[in-house]
C-alpha cells in the first residue's frame, strides 16, 4: 500500500496501537510487526509474498551454510546460491523483457528476423530494494563482515519490515536485526519525532513533487517536439526537484514511520543539491545504495587498491550497474555512466592538480556546487526521458539555448521555480547541518506551527495517491 | 547478530523540545486552516459528494459481474452522465441502471469493454456526442478501465475508505479545489509570450452520489456568475483553433472503421442476448449550432443507426425532449432530469417495441 493513501493511515494507526500495547510481549509483537509486514506488501498483489518469502528462506539457509562450510570452496558454492537465485528473480522479473528485446535487436543485426514471445511479467513492487537487502545479508557473512542472525523471526522481520521494505532506504543486516532483539527503551519524544518526520515526507511528496513540480515535467518531457530552451531547463529541474521530494519524501517517511515504531533507519539524503563535486553528491543522494555499492560491488572489484586505470574501471562498472538496477533501459545506463564519468573525471582532476588555496575561497565552493547542479541535471534529462530521442532534444535544446516549443504557462513556470530555489536554498543552509539540531533550536511553537500547516496543506492539496516513483524500480 | 562493521550510525537522536505541546498546537493549527478551508468552501455553494473517481467507476462496473450481467448499463459522455436521472429510471423500470458514461470522454472503448470482456446480456445505453464519439482518441478518462483492470487491494480499501469516512463529510474534498488546481487557474498568471494560449480547465459541473447518479451543481443553474464561466469555458473550446479536418476519403475510411468496430460490440452484446440502443441527448446554443455544423446527422447518426440496426431516440426527434433547461447549453438542469428521463424512457421502450424488440429492462 502506498504512504500516501487513507488505507495506510488506517493500517498504520492500528500497527501503532498494537505495537504500543503493554499488555503484549515483545515477541508477539514482532511476530504482528512480520504480519502486518506481509499485509502491507500483499496490499498491491497478495502472490508476491511468495518472491519475499523464497528471498527470506534462501538467505536465511545459505548464511548459516556459509557459516559453517569449512572450505573456501563450499563458502563459495553457497554464496553463489544466493546470488544466482537473487539475482534471477530479479532478472527474470525486472530484466526479463529488457534481455529479449536487445536479443532480439541483436539478431536482427545479424540478419535473423525474430518475433519474440510477449513478456507479460508484472514487476513486484520493491524488488531491487528486497533483493539487495537480502543479498548483504548473505554478503556480510560471506565476507565475515557479520555472523547469521540468531532468529528467524528478527531475520525474516528485517527482510520484510514493511516502512523500508518497498522503496528503501536499503538497511544493512547489522544495522536492523540487532535492534529487533530487544524491544526498544521508552524514549521521550520519539514518537512525536516519527510522525513530525512522515508528516515532513508526505509534505515533500504530496505538495511539492506531486502538486508543485510533476505537472510541469510532465509536460515537458512528454512533449514529444523540440523545446525552446526556457522550457527544457525549467522541466528539467521541475524532475529534479521532483524526484528529490518524491524520493526523499518515501525515505523521510519511511525513517519517521520506524521512528515511531521504536527503530532507527539510516539516512538515506543529506541535502544532496548543495554537494560540491560528485563524490559529495553520492554520499548525499540515496545513500544506502551508494554505500551498498561500494561495499558490495566496488571493493570487492578491488576499489582503488589495484592500480589507477582499474579504479576507473571499477567506478565506471559500479556506476553502470547502479543505472540498470534503477531500470531495465538503456537511459539509464546512460545516467549511470554519466555519474561514472563525472566521478572518474573529478579522481583524475584531484589526482592531477594541487589544491590551490582559492579553491578553498566561498565563491570557488559555491561556483563547484553550482556546477555540480548542473552536470546533475544534465543526467535527470537521461533519468526521466521516456527514450533517446527525447532525451537529445532536451539535452540539444539546454546546451545550445536553442528555440522550439513553449509548453509551460507562467502558472507553471512560477510552480517550477519557487519550488526548487526553495530546494537550493534549503540544501545550502543545511549542507552542514542536521535537522535534529535545527528542530532542537527552533521555538517548539514554531515547530507546531509548521507541522501543522504541514498536515493541512497535504490534505487541501488532495493528492490523488500517486505512485512514488522509486516504486518502479 | 553480532557484526565487525555498521554502515552508518544505527540509532537517530530526538531532539530535544516540548513534544507533547507541539502536538497539541500542531493539531490545533491543523484543525483550525482545513476548518476555515472548509466553511469558505461552503459558503463557495461546495456540498459534501462523492468524488468522480476512477475508484467509484470501478465499483459501479463491478456492478456488471455482481448482478448477473443483467439490467440496463450506460455508457457514454457527460451529457447521459447528468441528464438521465437514475432514480427516476429506477422508479419506472424497477431497474437501477449501471452509469459508466464519463465526461469528456469517447464511449466507444467503453462499449468494447462491456462487449468483449463482460457477459453482460442486458440493454446497453450509449450516448452519443459526435465530436467524441468520432474522435480517434479516447479522451479525458481514458485510463479508468486499466485502473479498474489494475484496481489492487490497497487501492478497493482506500476507496472504501474514501467513501465512508471523508467523502459524505467534506465538502472540499473536490477536484475542483485542490490547493493546485486553484493556484494553476488564478485569473493573475500573465499569458506567457511565444506560448499557444492552453484551453481552460473545465470547472465543476456537477455533483455526484454513490450510484454515479450526477446532478448539474446549483451553482451552474443558479448563479449567474458562475454559469457565465462555464459557458466562457465552453465557448474557450468552441472557439479553439482546430486542425485543419482530414481530406474526405480519409474521414469516410475512418467513420467506416468506426462504424464496423460499433457494429461488431453490438452483435457480440446481441449474440448473447442483450442489445444496444442509441442516445443523442439535448444540446443549445453555441454547442447546438456547432455540432448542428460539424456534425450534421447524416455524418453520424443516421449511418450509427443503419450499420447497427439498432435504436435510437434523437431529442430532435421528439418535442418532449427538447423542452429543458440548459444553463451552460450542454446538460440539463438537475430539477428537470426527471422529467427528461422519463420521457426518454417512453421514446426507447415504444421505439424498442416498434422494431419488434421489446426489452424487460424498459418496463
Amino acid at each position: 500500500m502506498l504512504f500516501n493513501s487513507l488505507t495506510f493511515v488506517v493500517f498504520f494507526a492500528v500497527v501503532l496501537a498494537l505495537h504500543r500495547a503493554p499488555f503484549l510481549s515483545w515477541r508477539t509483537k514482532k511476530v504482528l510487526l512480520l504480519v502486518e509486514s506481509y499485509i502491507f506488501y500483499a496490499a498491491w498483489n497478495p502472490p508476491f509474498i511468495l518472491v519475499l518469502w523464497i528471498s527470506t528462506v534462501v538467505d536465511w539457509v545459505v548464511a548459516k551454510r556459509i557459516h559453517t562450510a569449512t572450505t573456501t570452496g563450499a563458502r563459495r558454492g553457497w554464496l553463489l546460491v544466493s546470488l544466482l537465485i537473487n539475482l534471477g528473480i530479479l532478472g527474470y522479473f525486472k530484466y526479463g523483457e529488457f534481455l529479449l528485446e536487445n536479443w532480439v535487436a541483436v539478431a536482427a543485426m545479424a540478419g535473423v528476423e525474430w518475433q519474440a514471445p510477449a513478456w507479460d511479467i508484472i514487476l513486484p513492487v520493491g524488488i531491487s530494494f528486497y533483493t539487495f537487502q537480502t543479498m548483504a545479508y548473505s554478503l556480510d557473512v560471506y565476507l565475515k563482515r557479520a555472523e547469521p542472525a540468531d532468529s528467524l523471526l528478527d531475520f525474516s522481520l528485517f527482510v520484510t519490515f514493511f516502512p523500508q521494505l518497498v522503496a528503501g532506504p536499503i538497511v544493512r543486516p547489522v544495522d536492523l536485526i540487532p535492534q529487533f532483539a530487544v524491544e526498544p527503551a521508552a524514549k521521550a519524544g520519539r514518537l512525536a519525532w516519527g510522525l513530525s518526520l512522515m508528516v515532513l515526507g508526505m509534505f515533500n511528496k504530496i505538495v511539492i513533487a506531486d502538486g508543485a513540480l510533476a505537472p510541469a515535467a510532465d509536460a515537458v518531457f512528454g512533449a514529444g517536439e523540440t523545446l525552446a530552451w526556457t522550457d527544457a531547463w525549467l522541466g528539467t529541474l521541475a524532475f529534479s526537484g521532483q524526484i528529490f521530494c518524491d524520493f526523499a519524501g518515501y525515505s523521510t517517511t519511511a525513517i519517521g514511520a520506524s521512528l515511531a515504531l521504536g527503530f532507527s533507519l539510516t539516512d538515506n539524503f543529506r541535502y544532496p543539491y548543495a554537494a560540491i563535486g560528485f563524490t559529495d553528491f553520492w554520499r548525499r543522494w540515496h545513500i544506502s545504495l551508494s554505500t551498498w555499492l561500494r561495499d558490495y560491488l566496488y571493493v570487492p572489484l578491488g576499489g582503488n587498491r589495484k592500480g589507477v586505470g582499474r579504479t576507473y574501471i571499477n567506478l565506471m562498472v559500479t556506476m553502470l550497474l547502479g543505472g540498470l538496477w534503477h531500470g531495465a533501459s538503456w537511459t539509464f545506463v546512460v545516467w549511470g555512466g554519466l555519474h561514472g564519468t563525472y566521478l572518474a573525471v573529478e579522481r583524475f582532476i584531484q589526482r592531477r592538480f594541487d589544491p590551490h588555496p582559492l579553491t578553498h575561497s566561498v565563491v570557488f565552493q559555491m561556483s563547484l556546487a553550482m556546477l555540480t547542479y548542473f552536470l546533475v541535471n544534465i543526467t535527470w534529462v537521461f533519468f526521466r526521458a521516456p527514450d533517446f530521442p527525447t532525451a537529445w532534444r532536451m539535452i540539444v535544446s539546454m546546451v545550445t539555448f536553442g528555440e522550439g516549443l513553449r509548453v509551460l504557462s507562467s502558472a507553471n513556470v512560477t510552480l517550477v521555480a519557487v519550488p526548487v530555489l526553495g530546494i537550493l536554498l534549503i540544501h545550502g543552509l543545511m549542507r552542514e547541518r542536521r535537522l535534529e539540531d535545527v528542530v532542537a533550536r527552533t521555538p517548539w511553537w514554531l515547530t507546531a506551527v509548521v507541522v501543522g500547516f504541514m498536515v493541512a496543506a497535504i490534505a487541501v492539496s488532495q493528492g490523488s495517491s500517486n505512485a512514488f516513483i522509486y516504486f518502479q524500480f | 547478530m553480532r557484526s565487525s562493521i555498521f554502515s552508518s550510525e544505527p540509532l537517530r537522536d530526538i531532539p530535544q523540545t516540548r513534544w507533547t505541546a507541539v502536538m497539541v498546537l500542531a493539531v490545533m493549527v491543523c484543525v483550525s486552516v482545513v476548518g476555515a478551508w472548509e466553511m469558505y468552501w461552503r459558503s463557495e455553494w461546495f456540498v459534501p459528494s462523492y468524488r468522480n473517481s476512477d475508484g467509484l467507476w470501478a465499483l459501479t462496473r463491478d456492478r456488471i459481474d455482481d448482478e448477473g450481467g443483467r439490467g440496463v448499463a450506460i455508457v457514454g459522455s457527460s451529457r447521459v452522465l447528468f441528464d438521465v436521472n437514475l432514480e427516476s429510471w429506477r422508479e419506472v423500470t424497477g431497474t437501477l441502471p449501471i452509469q459508466l458514461a464519463l465526461e469528456g470522454t469517447n464511449p466507444r472503448p467503453y462499449l468494447t469493454h462491456i462487449a468483449q470482456e463482460t457477459t453482460f446480456s442486458g440493454l446497453v445505453v450509449v450516448g452519443v456526442t459526435e465530436g467524441l464519439f468520432l474522435s480517434p482518441s479516447i479522451g479525458l478518462r481514458g485510463s479508468v478501465v486499466n485502473a479498474y483492470r489494475n484496481r489492487t487491494p490497497a487501492d478497493r480499501m482506500s476507496q472504501w475508505l474514501s467513501m465512508h469516512t471523508v467523502e459524505p463529510y467534506v465538502a472540499f474534498y473536490d477536484f475542483d479545489i485542490a490547493l493546485f488546481a486553484i493556484v494553476r487557474r488564478q485569473p493573475f498568471w500573465p499569458a506567457r509570450s511565444g506560448m499557444t494560449p492552453e484551453l481552460p480547465v473545465v470547472r465543476k459541473l456537477a455533483n455526484s452520489r454513490v450510484t454515479r447518479q450526477t446532478d448539474m451543481w446549483n451553482k451552474v443553474s443558479d448563479n449567474p456568475d458562475y454559469r457565465e464561466v462555464t459557458r466562457g469555458i465552453w465557448l474557450a473550446f468552441l472557439n479553439a483553433p482546430r486542425p485543419a479536418p482530414p481530406p474526405p476519403e480519409v474521414q469516410e475510411r475512418h467513420i467506416s472503421s468506426l462504424l464496423a468496430e460499433v457494429t461488431a460490440d453490438v452483435q457480440a452484446i446481441r449474440a448473447r442476448g442483450g442489445d444496444v440502443v442509441f442516445v443523442r441527448a439535448p444540446s443549445s446554443g453555441p454547442f447546438r449550432e456547432a455540432e448542428t455544423k460539424g456534425f450534421p446527422r447524416e455524418l453520424l447518426w443516421d449511418r450509427l443507426l443503419a450499420a447497427t440496426g439498432a435504436v435510437g431516440v434523437h431529442f430532435e426527434d421528439h418535442a418532449d425532449l427538447q423542452d429543458f433547461e440548459l444553463p451552460e447549453w450542454s446538460h440539463i438542469r438537475a430539477d428537470q432530469t426527471d422529467r427528461f428521463t422519463r420521457a426518454l424512457l417512453r421514446h426507447l421502450r415504444d421505439a424498442q417495441e416498434a422494431g419488434g424488440r421489446a426489452r424487460a429492462e424498459l418496463r
